[in-house]
């Protein structure tokens, strides 16, 4: 933990609740709007949905499979109706609604962040940011399983801003520290009332990442400096099938395809947009057929450096967040940990060399 | 302007993409609003002497599909390969991996020489084909793009994605998550996954995607409990023709 968010913390206001509180207080959100809070999803998993009954939220939970992105950026969407008759079109309505998510993880709002950079600059995304718009974020601390790396990107588990209200869980207890963030967050405690103040000052618990990159987070722009004719990429390239798992579920990837398709009336038609990623075929094929990145080392080299340079040239941030999701539903059991500690080694020797 | 003329011929298949046809009650009518069938087997009689657009189903795996085949081609602006089978062979094309002999004494015993037989090849192995609707049975949303992009002079989009791809942007859970085997990663989608989606795992049906990497698909699958004979029989059992030719990898 560093000392400035330390100094920080100390000065938030701190409540406690147990587990009824807690349900209570969801119940209370859902009164005020709707609230999106992780559930289970099949037999072992979890994804972020409108909450019905707050018995159905989730609080511990690793990572749901899609990042939160799905909510302002759907994985499908119509962006216009058009008439191929009367040759004019319909633009989707857009409208920002109010809604508080529940229970997210710290990466997760970081994520939202790197987003919400890449879409406000340049032409200003308007779907995005209007979705974007009225959105309220409660944070929950996570237990970082084996695929977690968030700490080696700069995002410790007491890295709270953003968030309105932060849920730090008591070890082992169903019970919590909720930290005030911003007023929003005083707002809906006082208003929510059941609560007591808590004077001793607590820190938000530390977590112990397994999964670690070698190198510390400000560096790893500059490995990236060395590393374009590394071998490393061939390497992965052998064991991944291109099945753009890691892009699809990356919670800071943005690309995205459009597409037209006509009514079987062959006057009405709709212009539809999804989740596209670099790792797949078509991704840089352009007219007449030629691809600029036709084979899988390329894909991938790509793949990690618009997360560790491009875009990081920009915004001086990293573009990863560290949720583990590219590394734990690559069906290869590719780990991105294990690529960049691969490139470090790369760099590190070639350093010793001259 | 008069409407395209299109014909559906089958070849060696089950018929089950044609039939497929006959059950989109929904477009049917205003399908047949867009084109004049003029040829359609399972459907109607008729007969016509040139076609705007043809679909095939089916493998070709006789000597006299090849005339045929032939024939059809010289008679068709637009030819469509319709369902696996025509596409690359499909899952006759496992008969391709023994010995002509035997399969033919297998299926016809003593009365093999009456039923001349070739291995089962696609149908791009004999004519030009201008685009593919893949699948075991071939997807409808797939076949209905491809209808309508053709009948309005569009150039069809060809999905060279995985079946991975339509998964997630369903937020399944993931088939091997829950322990199952899955072919999705190197399959290509365009089924929007339909097997996934409703409890199943994805066997392959459409055939790989276009650049797969097939040691890398071995190796995915020896980490999921597989032998390496076990991987390729599974990998094979759609696309014998578009796999089998480097035989050695995995091993």
């Amino acid at each position: 933990m560093n000392d400035v968010t330390n100094s920080k913390l100390k000065k938030l206001k701190q409540y406690a609740f147990d587990k009824d509180s807690t349900l209570k207080f969801i119940e209370f959100l859902m009164q005020k709007t709707e609230v999106i809070a992780p559930q289970n999803k099949g037999q072992a998993s979890y994804s972020y949905e409108i909450v019905k009954d707050a018995k159905d939220v989730v609080l511990d939970y690793p990572r749901t499979i899609q990042p939160l992105k799905k909510f302002f950026l759907p994985p499908v969407e119509d962006l216009l109706a058009f008439d191929l008759n009367a040759n004019t079109y319909q633009e989707e309505k857009i409208e920002a609604k109010d809604k508080i998510f529940f229970g997210i993880h710290n990466y997760e709002l970081e994520g939202i962040k790197r987003l919400d950079y890449s879409f406000k600059k340049g032409n200003p995304e308007s779907n995005y940011l209007t979705r974007r718009e009225k959105s309220m974020f409660i944070g929950i601390s996570y237990e970082p399983d084996s695929y977690h790396f968030s700490e080696s990107v700069g995002i410790p588990a007491d890295k709270i801003d953003g968030f309105c209200l932060f849920f730090d869980k008591i070890s082992n207890k169903s019970d919590y520290m909720v930290f005030v963030v911003d007023e929003n967050g005083q707002k809906l405690i006082d208003s929510f009332g059941k609560v007591n103040e808590v004077k001793s000052k607590a820190e938000i618990t530390a977590k112990k990442f397994q999964n670690k990159v070698k190198l510390h987070y400000n560096r790893i722009p500059q490995v990236f400096d060395h590393v374009y004719k590394s071998k490393v990429w061939d390497k992965v390239a052998e064991r991944c099938v291109g099945c753009g798992t890691c892009n699809l579920l990356c919670a800071t990837c943005y690309c995205f395809d459009v597409r037209d398709e006509i009514e079987i009336n062959a006057k009405d038609g709709k212009r539809t947009r999804f989740w596209d990623g670099c790792m797949l075929n078509t991704f840089a094929e352009v007219a007449g057929g030629e691809n600029f990145r036709e084979k899988l080392n390329q894909r991938t080299r790509h793949r990690l450096y618009r997360k560790f340079k491009y875009i990081t040239d920009h915004s001086g941030e990293l573009h990863c967040i560290g949720c583990g999701r590219c590394s734990k539903y690559c069906p290869a059991d590719i780990s991105i940990v294990e690529i960049i500690n691969s490139l470090i080694d790369d760099y590190t020797t070639q350093q010793k060399k001259n | 302007m008069s409407k395209p003329k299109v014909a559906f011929f089958d070849f060696t298949g089950c018929e089950g993409c044609q039939l497929n046809k006959l059950n989109f009650e929904n477009e049917l009518l205003d399908l047949l609003e867009l084109v004049d069938i003029v040829e359609f087997r399972e459907a109607m009689d008729d007969k016509a002497e040139e076609y705007d657009i043809a679909f095939i189903e089916g493998s070709i795996s006789s000597p006299s599909c090849v005339e045929r085949i032939h024939d059809i081609r010289r008679r068709s602006k637009i030819l469509v390969a319709l369902g696996q089978c025509a596409v690359s062979g499909g899952i006759n094309a496992i008969k391709n991996l023994h010995p002509m002999d035997e399969v033919q004494e297998t299926v016809y015993g003593k009365d093999k020489y009456l039923f001349p037989s070739i291995p089962a090849q696609p149908v791009s192995a004999i004519v030009k084909v201008d685009y593919e609707v893949r699948g075991c049975p071939m997807s409808a949303p797939e076949y209905l793009h491809v209808f309508k992009s053709l009948v309005l002079g569009r150039k069809p989009e060809v999905i060279d994605h995985s079946v991975c791809v339509e998964c997630k942007l369903r937020e399944n859970e993931c088939v091997l998550d829950k322990g199952m085997f899955c072919l999705g990663p190197i399959t290509r989608g365009g089924c929007g996954a339909i097997c996934p989606t409703n409890g199943q795992y994805c066997i392959g049906c459409r055939g790989p995607v276009s650049n797969i990497n097939k040691n890398g698909a071995v190796e995915m699958l020896k980490k999921h409990g597989f032998s390496v004979n076990e991987a390729l029989k599974r990998m094979k059992m759609f696309s014998a023709n578009e796999l089998d030719k480097k035989i050695e990898w995995g091993r």
